[in-house]
């Protein structure tokens, strides 16, 4: 929450002057895995998202937090709370294209029941208006220089990240209406001295929100 | 019904005033009228020499003569009838038979009779209206002898007192245009004037006058256009027409990201999650069949857009155009010439 009064600070006076800005609270709902099938986990917490265009730039901010508790009571595994700061930078390109650049870093609390990790992202976007007011949009791309806080490599290709979005004016575009869909996998693999094994890590996190526009 | 019966008293003062001054009143003059509709050439002849004798008016006068040059035409005397019609040309330079009404013989003689004498004729100001400097006056007049004619303006003050605006050698028709502006190049003064032509050949002269009116009045300027005749501004916007697209993209990209999620996930974790995709994609492909339902937002129509800008550019240009020459018109005075009523023949 820290980092979102960080964020809020540094993109409110930007977004009064561009008055292109909508912010907004979001229930996010996610599933996370880690390691083997064995480790899954699903949970529910709140999230912030905060949008700023100007002229070709614009930029996302999320930061959710999300308490996952594991699937299987006898699995062995405690639940933790998930706290995320998304960040992305766009640049329109042409027609529904834009480039994107940004990064992403997930704490796990306690530290020591999942990976902490933190990654620049690199990829595409598409948006599509629907209709009046409708606008979806598509994105993915590459997470590279993953670090882990227990440690482990990914190769240059092993992370990756999908999106889906959509946003609904209401209250004469004063409202909006987002709904989010952000897909992470790391192929992360690990040495312990016994040779590299596979550690992956996924998440799907769906957030569903409103949003007040400037 | 007062102001009416007034008008009414006039005319009767009035007309009788009128019809003396037009109908022949002596006595002599109609009995030798008489004697020639009886074709009693002789005694018209004698009668009508013998009112010349009498006290006439200017009007009798001529009638007079006439009768005469259309008794001695009747009467094969073509040189006296010439000496009679020259003697009515001279009391009414103006004077015009009508060649349906009058024998071939005495048109002759009458024509015979113009081509002796100088005369200035039919001289004729048109009502004109224009710009000052941009316009003339027409004048015309016939001049009846090869002579020097010269055309003046006068009536105003200085240069206007008598203004030489035309001279020339001339015999028969002759047409001139006037641009009713002072040597300086401004346009002539309101007021009026007389527009006065005098012939001249040897000892023999003529002149005769056209009395004017010059009035100044402001330019008319033009209106700015709001519109081209012709043209009309293009809706920028067009509906399109109602298709499947939104429904068809909300589920290929709900269906690339899901299928994406699918394909990326680890096979050694399970199953991949698809309820967050799939609550998303959802929401997106409802979206998607709502805005196929509903009418398609307007888009902007290009061509149309391009159209609109260049009819703006268009008329733009136009009441720069505009607003140049009302600048000038404003500075402009508009002439309006119209003729008077004569009070006299020439001399």
């Amino acid at each position: 929450m820290k980092a979102l009064a960080v964020a809020l600070l540094l993109f409110w006076p930007v977004g009064l002057a561009a008055q292109h800005v909508t912010i907004g609270p979001q229930i996010a709902f996610g599933d996370y895995r880690e390691v083997s099938s064995a480790l899954h986990y699903r949970g529910n917490g709140l999230a912030a998202k905060a949008t700023v265009e100007w002229k070709k730039l614009s930029a996302d901010v999320v930061l959710s937090k999300v308490k996952y508790k594991p699937t299987e009571s006898n699995s062995g595994a405690s639940e933790f709370d998930a706290s995320e700061i998304d960040v992305r930078m766009r640049y329109y390109i042409r027609g529904p294209f834009s480039a994107e650049v940004g990064f992403m870093n997930r704490k796990a609390d306690p530290e020591f029941e999942a990976q902490s990790v933190g990654a620049v992202t690199l990829g595409a976007y598409m948006g599509y208006l629907l209709g009046p007011g409708v606008h979806m949009s598509l994105n993915g791309g590459l997470l590279f220089g993953a670090k882990y806080s227990g440690g482990g490599t990914t190769a240059g290709l092993g992370a990756v990240q999908l999106g889906l979005g959509l946003t609904v004016d209401a209250l004469k575009g004063r409202m909006k209406v987002t709904g989010d869909y952000g897909f992470q996998t790391f192929a992360r693999t690990v040495d312990n001295g016994s040779g590299p094994l596979d550690a992956p890590i996924q998440q799907s996190l769906g957030r569903v929100g409103l949003a007040i526009a400037f | 019904m007062h102001r009416s019966t007034s008008w009414f008293a006039a005319l009767v003062l009035v007309l009788p005033v009128m019809g003396q001054a037009q109908t022949i009143q002596n006595a002599t003059l109609r009995r030798a009228q008489q004697a020639f509709d009886n074709l009693d050439y002789r005694q018209a002849l004698t009668v009508a020499q013998a009112s010349l004798r009498e006290r006439l008016s200017g009007f009798e006068r001529g009638r007079a003569y006439e009768l005469l040059g259309f008794t001695y035409s009747g009467m094969d005397s073509i040189l006296k009838a010439v000496e009679a019609f020259k003697q009515v040309v001279l009391i009414e330079p103006e004077r015009d038979l009508d060649p349906n009404r009058t024998s071939p013989k005495a048109l002759s003689a009458f024509q015979v009779a113009l081509t002796q004498i100088l005369v200035v004729r039919q001289l004729r100001v048109d009502s004109s209206n224009f710009i000052g400097g941009q316009g003339a006056v027409p004048i015309r007049y016939i001049v009846t002898q090869p002579s020097r004619v010269v055309t003046r303006i006068t009536g105003g003050t200085g240069p206007l007192a008598s203004m030489r605006i035309d001279s020339t050698v001339a015999n028969g028709q002759v047409n001139l245009r006037w641009p009713a502006r002072l040597p300086s190049g401004d346009p002539v003064p309101a007021g009026n004037y007389n527009v006065v032509v005098e012939a001249t050949v040897g000892q023999n002269n003529f002149s005769t006058s056209q009395p004017i009116r010059i009035t100044h009045g402001a330019v008319d300027t033009l209106e700015h256009l709001t519109s081209l005749p012709g043209y009309t501004y293009l809706p920028e916007t067009e509906v399109p027409p109602k298709s499947w697209k939104p429904l068809g993209l909300a589920l290929v990209y709900s269906g690339v990201a899901l299928a994406g999620t699918s394909a990326l996930s680890h096979g050694e974790l399970g199953s991949p999650s698809m309820r967050e995709g799939a609550v998303i994609g959802v929401g997106i492909a409802t979206a998607g069949f709502v805005m196929t339902l509903k009418k398609p937002a307007p888009q902007p129509a290009r061509g149309s857009i391009l159209y609109n800008q260049l009819l703006r550019e268009q008329i733009t240009r136009r009441n720069t155009e505009i607003a140049q020459e009302n600048t000038r018109r404003r500075q402009q005075v508009a002439v309006t010439v119209t003729p008077l009523p004569r009070t006299g023949g020439g001399r």
